[in-house]
């Protein structure tokens, strides 16, 4: 069940509204005044507005929000690929905001996993083989085995991402995005091109990632009742986050209510 | 404008790159094409023009000596329609300026002060000599040009050991010398040789022919047998000592104009079939890409209502556009280079005009051209557009289908990263192997550019090092007793001479003959080695002939078959002699013998018509000159002067093909390998950016997209190397020129300077794409597909 806060606007707000008192763990990632903007004069379009805001180690975070409200931007920007327009954004001590893309690249490749809506597999690769890849370039990396065991696909290792079903190809990008054991798991609508059956097994995968690794991971969705799974959930809307919920007990993707 | 020809515009820029490399390709192909058709037409109409206004003769005969009388038994021979006689000799001229003696040939006008029937001058300046003046001379454009001459200048000239001065009274051209060069040489030499015509008394007198005539030059009626005609001359001329008769394939100058209008007439099919072809394959891989990315686009449109043929004509509109730009660029370079091909013949061939042509058909027929063979390569593109299904665009765009297959299970044992670039190549079979046969057609391109400088070296070094090993060969006017080399070996300065005798002969063998020189040498002779395939030196064969290789296998002999060989001269007699060895050469074609089997032939003493000498360089200067006033030399050829006038025409010739044609190889290497690499990213740009954002650096995303083209360059270059090779053999082979033989030696620097310029080719290419794959938009790549 959920346990609604009331709900507090970003302007107004004393603490920042995506803040969270002190609970024991310490902040990984830390933005503040995070401003996005794309073009100039009248056409200018304020993809996020003066953004602050804390996630805890291990945290599970969904992110909730109409389409343009800026979502993608904010997890793009927190996973290194995107820089602000202004404001600063970090991750434990490496500033992400003005570091050159040698050090973005390498903060990707040491601390974050990607899931994304179209999987983004190399379709010349096995399922073992995507996820060798990244453990080629990682420095404590399971073995590509055990990552796909994670999600369930043991006994798919052999086929390429061409001979697999959607929901399998996206195991397998989470499998992909856990084999490095990643600091941070970041994943934009992963289960947006999925029916909800295969959905649910995708979202297990990750909650299973979340709980096992212990990465700290933030999900991206429009489906509402994955809200459910989450330590907390972030509800965004015209480039702020205008609510924040948090949940008292995460609930397993199967209970989920669609 | 319409919308969809907006959209041409905006594709063609968005992939300038791509279109600019093919089309370079196929303005290579245009220009190669405009090139060597324009020069080819230009030299021909010249030829043609030139050949009937001064109606040259179409068979050819000399005689020792013959009354004018018989002029007319020739002219009743059936198929004659004009039969001339005149005089004509061996003349030395003592030019002052010239370092060595200018060896040339002086021949009679007609008495009455006309033209002559055939092979009439065209006077460039001044007028032919008076009919009642005997010191009067017309003289060849090509040495009055070179030193300079005037109408009024004097000329000392020796004629039959005797010195005459004529006054130059006209300049002038002669379809006969379009052509002219020392005999024996391949290349003209116009400071050294001339051409003089004076009136028929003054050179009758000084050869003592007075009512008779040497030389018999004739036309023939339409539809006569050329070989029926010269059969009946050779009859009626033997007992005056007729020397062969001979139609125009034989006359040195024409041939030497039709073997290289024949290499332009190569030219103009092979090159540009090899650009046409790759850009071919080329616009099908880009166009089959372009096609594969706005296939959701098409169906979109077709849905729509759209017809499919307006949008196939649309996507063969960025064809063509290609193809005009290509042929625009290609039409220019072609009529630069063409003019500038003119430019280099115009002191090999002596036209009294030789304008450049360039037919307005000529550059349509080479715009339609590439235009047919680019459809061609884009043909199954265009099918795929007539036939996509509408209803396939408004289905979600999926990943495409890798299915593994054979290329599945390779590179097992290898990283994942390296398996990406080994399936790649594997995947798409095909492709590869175009890709690999593109890139190494770049390698012949530049190995037959550089070659030649090769081919010279190593000619040189057969003619002039191994088998002509004197310093100067000094032709006398007539035979002479074997004494003459005695009495030039004792001349200041020469260190060692050797007599040679020369005569004309005409060798048979089944039913191919040849007109040619024997040449008979002393036993154990070391100013001119004959050397076998090895370069090994061959011994003079006692009893026999030896032939040159090459003659051989015109004649279709070898060696130990029995060869007929007429003797042209004296007692004009037929022998039987085997074949005893065959022997290399370059220029010309060689037949040896021992000098006394010859003379045994010729039922002859001792005799001597040339002399070859060693010389010490410091005396050379003095010896030219003295050699010069002796009475009975005719001409004096020296090597160094040879090879000066040889680096001096072929040096230009040889630097212009290899620019143009590295140029050519680098285009070839850059098109292939720059659109592989830009098409390879346009597919996989979307997997490259999803590395990049799991965390691949750029050089190890660039590393993993280019492999597969290292790879494949990698393979190309040493199939490069093995083409080039062979195509070098295949040209060489298929260029029928008789005037000289191109061995096809390619030395390793010019194979290295081959790979390397491909190699480095590719780099730049990969460089350029390279930066491409730096700028690759992450964000972009994780909202959809293309
Ligand atoms: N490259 C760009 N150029 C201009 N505007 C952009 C660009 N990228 C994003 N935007 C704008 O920024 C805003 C936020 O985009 P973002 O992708 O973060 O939204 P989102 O919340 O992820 O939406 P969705 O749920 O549809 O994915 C949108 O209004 C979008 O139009
Ligand atoms: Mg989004």
């Amino acid at each position: 069940m959920l346990r609604r806060t009331p709900m507090t606007t970003a302007s107004d707000a004393a603490p920042p509204a995506g803040k969270t008192e002190a609970t024991g763990a310490p902040p990984v990632f830390v933005a503040r005044g995070l401003c996005k903007s794309y073009g100039s004069g009248d056409a200018t379009v304020h993809a996020l507005r003066d953004l602050d805001l804390d996630i805890l180690q291990g945290e599970f975070v969904v992110l909730l929000g109409p389409s343009g409200s800026g979502k993608s931007t904010l997890l793009n920007i927190l996973g290194g690929l995107d820089a602000p327009t202004s404001g600063r954004a970090a991750w434990r001590d490496h500033e992400l905001t003005g570091a050159d893309e040698a050090a973005l690249t390498a903060y990707r490749r040491d601390h974050v996993g990607f899931v994304f809506q179209f999987y983004n597999l190399i379709p010349s690769l096995t399922a073992r083989e995507n996820v060798e890849l990244v453990a080629e370039i990682a420095r404590d990396p399971m073995r590509p085995e055990e990552a796909l065991a994670l999600v369930g696909l043991s006994h798919r290792l052999d086929h390429f991402p061409g001979q697999l079903s959607g929901g399998e190809q996206q195991r397998v990008a989470v499998a992909r995005a856990i084999v490095k054991r990643p600091d941070a798991l970041l994943c934009d609508e992963p289960t947006g091109a999925l029916d909800v059956e295969t959905g649910k097994l995708v979202l297990s995968a990750i909650a299973r990632a979340n709980r096992e690794v212990g990465a700290t991971t933030v999900v991206i969705t429009h489906n509402a009742a994955i809200a459910g799974m989450a330590d907390r959930v972030l509800r965004m809307g015209g480039g702020r986050i205008v609510a924040t919920e948090r949940n008292a007990r995460r609930l397993a993707p199967e209970e989920l209510v669609w | 404008m319409s919308v969809l020809d907006r959209k041409l515009l905006r594709d063609f820029w968005a992939l300038r790159g791509q279109v600019l490399t093919i089309a370079l390709l196929i303005g290579a192909g245009v220009a190669v094409l405009v090139m060597s058709v324009s020069s080819f037409l230009s030299l021909r109409a010249a030829q043609q023009s030139f050949y009937a206004e001064s109606r040259f003769a179409e068979v050819f005969a000399e005689v020792k000596r013959a009354p004018r009388t018989l002029l007319a038994r020739v002219a009743e021979i059936p198929g004659v329609a004009v039969v001339e006689g005149r005089v004509g000799g061996e003349a030395r001229v003592d030019w002052p300026g010239a370092e060595v003696p200018v060896a040339g040939r002086v021949l009679s006008l007609p008495v009455s002060g006309e033209q002559p029937a055939l092979n009439r001058l065209r006077l460039l300046a001044g007028r032919l000599p008076e009919p009642s003046r005997h010191d009067e001379a017309a003289i060849h454009a090509a040495f009055a040009e070179a030193w300079r001459m005037r109408p009024g200048d004097e000329v000392a000239v020796i004629l039959n050991g005797r010195r005459e001065r004529f006054r130059i009274v006209g300049i002038a051209h002669s379809p006969e010398f379009v052509f002219t060069s020392r005999p024996g040489s391949p290349l003209p030499d116009d400071r050294g040789f001339v051409v003089l015509w004076a009136n028929e008394e003054a050179v009758a007198r000084a050869f003592d022919m007075q009512g008779a005539f040497t030389e018999a030059v004739l036309t023939l009626a339409p539809g006569a047998s050329e070989a029926a005609v010269i059969a009946e001359l050779d009859r009626v001329l033997l007992p005056w000592g007729g020397r062969g008769a001979y139609g125009r394939r034989d006359q040195p100058s024409h041939r030497f104009l039709e073997d290289e209008l024949a290499e332009q007439r190569t030219l103009a099919v092979t090159v540009p079939l090899v650009f046409f072809g790759i850009a071919a394959f080329l616009l099908n891989v880009v166009l089959g890409r372009m096609v594969e990315a706005q296939r959701d686009q098409i169906a979109a449109l077709k849905a729509l209502g759209y017809p499919p043929f307006p949008i196939a004509t649309h996507y063969a509109k960025f064809v063509a556009a290609i193809c005009l730009l290509g042929s625009a660029l290609g039409i220019a370079a072609g009529a630069w280079m063409g003019a500038g091909m003119l430019g280099n013949y115009r002191p090999f061939f002596r036209f009294p005009e030789l304008p450049y042509l360039l037919p307005v058909w000529l550059p349509l027929l080479a715009a339609v051209a590439s235009f047919a063979v680019a459809l061609l390569g884009v043909l199954a593109a265009l099918r795929r557009i007539l036939r996509l299904p509408a209803a396939e665009g408004l289905r979600p765009a999926r990943p495409s289908a890798f299915v593994g297959g054979a290329a599945g299970d390779v590179g097992r044992r290898l990283g994942a990263r390296a398996r990406i670039p080994l399936r790649g190549l594997l995947g798409r079979p095909l492709r590869t192997l175009l890709t690999v046969f593109g890139i190494a057609l770049a390698v012949p391109m530049v190995v037959l550019g550089l070659f030649w400088w090769d081919a010279m070296d190593s000619m040189v070094e057969l003619q002039f090092d191994r088998i002509e090993r004197g310093d100067a060969f000094v032709a006398l006017t007539d035979p002479r007793p074997a004494r003459a080399v005695r009495e030039m070996a004792r001349l200041p300065g020469v260190l060692a001479a050797e007599g040679q005798r020369i005569v004309p002969v005409r060798i048979r063998a089944a039913q191919r003959s040849r007109l040619l020189a024997v040449t008979g040498l002393p036993a154990g002779a070391e100013l001119r080695v004959p050397r076998d395939a090895d370069l090994r030196p061959v011994p003079i064969p006692r009893d026999g002939i030896a032939l040159s290789r090459r003659l051989a296998e015109r004649l279709g002999v070898r060696a130990g078959d029995i060869v007929q060989v007429e003797v042209l001269e004296g007692a004009r007699r037929v022998h039987d002699l085997p074949v005893a060895a065959l022997v290399e050469d370059i220029i010309g074609f060689t037949a040896l013998m021992e000098i006394g089997a010859l003379n045994r032939l010729m039922r002859e003493d001792d005799l001597v018509s040339h002399v070859a000498l060693r010389v010490d360089p410091l005396a050379a200067e003095a010896l030219w000159r003295h050699l010069a006033e002796r009475p009975r030399v005719a001409a004096t050829n020296v090597k160094a002067v040879w090879l000066r006038v040889f680096d001096e025409v072929i040096a230009g010739l040889v630097l212009t093909s290899a620019v143009t044609l590295t140029c050519f190889g680098i285009i070839i290497a850059v098109g292939v390998v720059y659109n592989s690499a830009r098409v390879a990213l346009q597919e996989r740009g979307w997997e490259m950016a999803s590395l990049r954002v799991l965390g691949f650096t750029r050089r190890e995303v660039a590393r993993i997209l280019l492999a597969e083209l290292a790879v494949a360059v990698l393979v190309a270059v040493p199939l490069g190397l093995v083409l080039a090779q062979w195509f070098v053999g295949l040209i060489l082979g298929a260029r029928d020129n008789e005037s000289f033989d191109v061995p096809p030696a390619i030395s390793t620097a010019t194979f290295a300077t081959a790979a390397l310029v491909v190699l480095g080719a590719a780099l730049a290419s990969a460089v350029v794409v390279r930066r491409r794959i730096d700028r690759l938009d992450l964000v972009a790549a994780l909202k959809a597909r293309d």
